[in-house]
Parts: C-alpha cells; sequence; structure tokens
C-alpha cells in the first residue's frame, strides 16, 4: 500500500476496495499519548467520522463514500476523491469558492452539525465540485455557540495561511454562510464569533 | 552595539545586556530576581510590583557589573512594554524612560511573547520554525508569514501555564507550580480519564482544570500525572496539526513551560512523526528574561530609531500578532 500523506491525526494510503482505487485512513497508535487517553480518542474520532460522513450527505453535501470501517484497527477505507486541497489552489479561486464553502457549513449547521475542523485543507476541489472530509472532531449540536466556533476556526486560518486573501474570502464566505442560515441566524452566529474572539487572550479591551 | 533590556511583566525582574554583531547576539549578563507569592497563592500585581520597585536597583547594578559595561556605553535601552500586569510593567518602564532621559539613550518598548520567539530563535538557531509559545500568560502556536506572527492555534480561554498554577495553588504549592506538579507526577502512571478539549486547532483548559479538582481528593500524585498526560497530548495534538497544515519543518519552543521535560519529550516524538527539527530554548532562557527583551530591541534598532520619552507606553493587552516586524 502506498502511503499518501502523514495527517496530524492519521495516516493516509491508496488502497483498492472492490476492483477500484480507494482511501485507507487509520489512527494509528500515537506513542507520546498516554494508552488510554489514546485508545479513547482513537475509537471516538474513528466513530464519529465515519458516521457524520455518511450523514451529511444526506443533507445534499459532497463527502466520500464509506467502504468499511474498523473499529478495532481504527481506520476507514472510503472513495477517494482525486482532485486537490481548496489550500493549494491559487488564491483567486479560493477566493471565489469561499462563497461556495459558505454555502456547505451553512447547510451542515441548519442540520445540527458542527464539522470542528474547518481549515482549507479538508475541502477537496474535485470537478467543479466541493467535498468534504475529516470529520473526526464533528459534532451534532445546535447550540449557536458551537457554530460559531467552526466560523471562528475558519477565519483564524484564513488569517494565518492566507492573510493575503482573508479580507476577500472571508466575505465571500460569509455571503454564502448567511444564504443559507438566514440573516437572524447569521447575526446571532457571527456576533458570538466577535464575542469568542474577545475571549481571547490579550484581546483588545474596550 | 550594546543594549540593554529591562522585564518585568508579571513576576520576573530582570535586567540584561547583550552585544549584537551583525545578525550575531552575545549575552555579556542577565540578572534576575523573582518574586514569590505565599503558599497557596498567586501573584499580587500590587505586591509583585512593590517587590520588583525595592529590588530594581540592585538588579540593574549587578548586571552592569558582570558585563562590566558603564551606562553610557549603552546604544539603547528597551522594555518590556506588554502585554503583562500593569503595575509590574510600570516599574520596567519607569527604569527605562529614567536611564534613557537622564543618559539621552534610545528607548525602545518592546512585546514580551516577540522577545521569547526572537530570543528563543537566537540561541537554538532556528531559521523558520512554527513556534510554540507556553507560559502563564500565553499558549499560541504561530508561524511568521508577510512581516507578522500569524497564529495557527491558541488557547481559547486560559493558558497551559495558568492550568497548571491554579491547580498548583489549590493542593498548597506556590506560584510557579510547574516544576512541584512535574515532580508529583513522576511519583503516579495511574491514568485517570479527563476531559480532551480539542476544537480544530484551538485548546480550552478551562474543563479540565475543574475536573482536575474533582479528582484530586483520592490522590494528589495521580491528579499531577492525569493533568500533565491530557494537557500535554492537547498541545501536542494541535501542534501536529499546525506541522501538517504548514509544512513547517521546524519547531521551536519558548516560554516558561518550555522547561517540562514531559511536554519536550512528547514534542520530541510529534516532530519525528513529521521529520521536523525540534529546538527548546536553553532551560535558563525560556522563561521570563530581561535577554528577550534586550535582543528585541537590538533587533527593532536595525530599521527603527527609538521612540520619543512621551510616546513611550505599558500595556496589559497587546496581542503578538498585531506587531509588525520590519526587521
Amino acid at each position: 500500500m502506498k502511503l499518501l500523506r502523514k495527517g496530524a491525526e492519521a495516516d493516509i494510503y491508496l488502497t483498492m476496495w472492490d476492483n477500484s482505487q480507494a482511501i485507507l485512513k487509520v489512527r494509528n497508535v500515537k506513542k507520546y499519548r498516554n494508552p488510554i487517553l489514546d485508545a479513547k480518542i482513537r475509537k471516538q474520532r474513528t466513530i464519529k467520522e465515519s458516521q457524520t460522513i455518511s450523514l451529511v450527505k444526506s443533507f445534499g453535501i459532497s463527502t466520500p463514500l464509506v467502504y468499511y470501517v474498523n473499529l478495532k484497527k481504527s481506520s476507514i477505507i472510503m472513495q477517494e476523491i482525486p482532485g486537490k486541497p481548496v489550500h493549494d489552489l491559487p488564491n483567486s479561486k479560493i477566493i471565489e469558492l469561499s462563497k461556495e464553502i459558505g454555502k456547505i457549513v451553512g447547510v451542515m449547521h441548519k442540520n445540527g452539525v458542527m464539522h470542528g475542523d474547518l481549515t482549507t485543507s479538508n475541502f477537496i476541489y474535485y470537478k467543479n465540485k466541493i467535498y468534504v472530509i475529516d470529520f473526526g472532531l464533528s459534532q451534532n449540536t445546535i447550540k449557536s455557540e458551537d457554530h460559531a466556533v467552526d466560523l471562528r476556526l475558519i477565519k483564524e486560518i484564513l488569517n494565518s495561511a492566507h492573510a493575503q486573501i482573508m479580507e476577500h474570502s472571508w466575505k465571500n464566505f460569509l455571503i454564502g454562510y448567511k444564504s443559507i442560515v438566514g440573516l437572524a441566524n447569521y447575526t446571532k452566529i457571527t456576533n458570538l464569533v466577535s464575542v469568542i474572539e474577545s475571549r481571547g487572550r490579550y484581546a483588545t479591551v474596550i | 552595539m550594546i543594549g540593554l533590556g529591562i522585564e518585568s511583566t508579571a513576576h520576573t525582574f530582570s535586567c540584561a545586556i547583550l552585544e549584537k554583531n551583525g545578525n550575531k547576539g552575545k549575552i555579556l549578563s542577565d540578572v534576575r530576581k523573582i518574586y514569590r507569592p505565599p503558599d497557596g497563592e498567586g501573584i499580587h500585581p500590587r505586591e509583585a510590583s512593590r517587590h520588583h520597585l525595592e529590588f530594581s536597583p540592585k538588579v540593574l547594578s549587578q548586571c552592569l557589573q558582570e558585563a562590566k559595561i558603564k551606562i553610557n556605553e549603552l546604544d539603547i535601552i528597551s522594555y518590556s512594554a506588554g502585554p503583562g500586569l500593569g503595575p509590574c510593567l510600570r516599574v520596567g518602564a519607569v527604569v527605562a524612560r529614567s536611564l534613557a532621559s537622564f543618559y539621552n539613550i534610545p528607548i525602545y518598548p518592546v512585546n514580551h511573547a516577540l522577545g521569547h520567539i526572537e530570543l528563543g530563535k537566537l540561541l537554538t538557531g532556528a531559521k523558520n520554525p512554527l513556534v510554540l509559545l507556553v507560559s502563564g500568560g500565553h499558549t499560541m502556536i504561530l508561524a511568521f508569514l508577510n512581516k507578522q506572527w500569524r497564529v495557527f492555534g491558541e488557547t481559547l480561554d486560559i493558558t497551559l501555564g495558568q492550568i497548571l498554577d491554579q491547580f498548583g495553588r489549590s493542593i498548597g504549592f506556590a506560584s510557579p507550580c510547574g516544576k512541584n506538579i512535574e515532580d508529583l507526577a513522576l511519583s503516579s502512571s495511574n491514568y485517570i480519564l479527563l476531559p480532551y478539549s480539542v476544537k480544530g486547532n484551538d485548546v480550552s483548559f478551562s474543563g479540565l482544570l475543574s475536573a482536575t479538582k474533582a479528582i484530586v481528593s483520592k490522590s494528589k500524585a495521580d491528579a499531577c500525572f492525569s493533568l500533565q498526560e491530557t494537557a500535554f497530548a492537547m498541545i501536542s495534538e494541535v501542534v501536529e496539526r499546525a506541522l501538517a497544515f504548514t509544512g513547517k519543518k521546524e519547531l521551536l519552543i519558548v516560554g516558561g513551560v518550555a522547561a517540562n521535560k514531559r511536554l519536550s519529550e512528547m514534542l520530541q516524538k510529534v516532530c519525528k512523526r513529521h521529520t521536523c527539527k525540534f529546538f527548546i530554548a536553553p532551560a535558563k532562557y525560556a522563561g521570563d528574561c530581561g535577554s528577550q527583551i534586550c535582543w528585541t530591541g537590538l533587533l527593532e534598532s536595525k530599521v527603527k530609531q527609538g521612540v520619543s520619552l512621551k510616546d513611550t507606553f505599558v500595556t496589559q493587552s497587546w496581542r503578538l500578532d498585531s506587531v509588525i516586524v520590519n526587521y
């Protein structure tokens, strides 16, 4: 099996499933972590990821198909999406796609799902469609505060990894997001984002 | 070029003299006096500032003596202007202003957090690292991009230093408690599951603090061990996430908690997994010290004149990611 990527949480291999290429995602033992804690985290996230990946598909969001889950090994075999992570696309394309990403996040939140790890590496662009991956940190929640945590994270990523296009891309994200969740929710959640930011260390106290 | 740096953000009052030649820096002296609150108590800002006031002349003259430098030989003076405790910051600023105005030496206000990073880079030789800043005031993962340090992850509530200190005080230690907790944790290997809260690249420690306080009645050692294991695993995970996301090949750890051996052991393993070089500030210079302020001031003096006395300031809130770095 070919190792495609050493992610933070899991190793990604290229494998075969039913005569076609597939992805094997293994949450390997982390030796630096206490074994009891490590086992709990790996099992919990494998279950959560396989559940949510299929759940959000029912909302009309594109995600890889799950073929097989092995809880003993904390591994998932899923459909391969051969596209590119949005993170690696040219700036102009990221700005353009931000609106669509905002819509996708809006649909998840509207249906009570928080992704939990909204980075530009977790959106894959393939054949003019955006696929969402990496649901290990997702939660089923309708709390606005949780949804705001999601928004804050993507804002933080745009502000750090994509600092040059932060303004445009964040604006587009919000346009897309608002068009799905509606003005009332949008206002409430974006206000909560400011509240979370103001809790940050040494944020300007007014 | 010779500079004097004055640090007084929290419990430490320190003066240091460094000599800068091109990009090389040499620490000529670094003298500190640390305020110790009574057991079970935290830093009282007023008491700490009194302590700093009382010891500032001694620390300053010892620092000059050790470096064999006279005040009129100094090219610049820098002081930590924030973030930190107001009363403490003011002491350092007053000392710096007095010297600068009497001897007519250029003066530089320095961001304390930036100081940790710059000194860490100087002492370890890291070139383009992902930085983990862990102290009583900060828990941040940063990378440099386009003239600013950008935050890739941070704590959403209290810092790693705070959770160790607040828990330590609740079982009777005096701040800073990191060392006591580390020692006590060594005597246990009984892990009790505690809340683990990673939100994307960010962490949250407040739930962990309450839960650890709730299990302490059974065994203090188990609680210390489990607290360290859980909190450090959270930090290691977000560091791993940031390494994978940014693709950086160097990790630099700075700040007071960098002195913890278990934390650096875990992060070393993380680096091994990602074939990334591991740098850690030497224990003596990981925590607050005058050298960090002095070196950052010297770097800034390359591109900036000092500020005029009326524009010198201190501020309790000053986020590192708002500082523009031009040198």
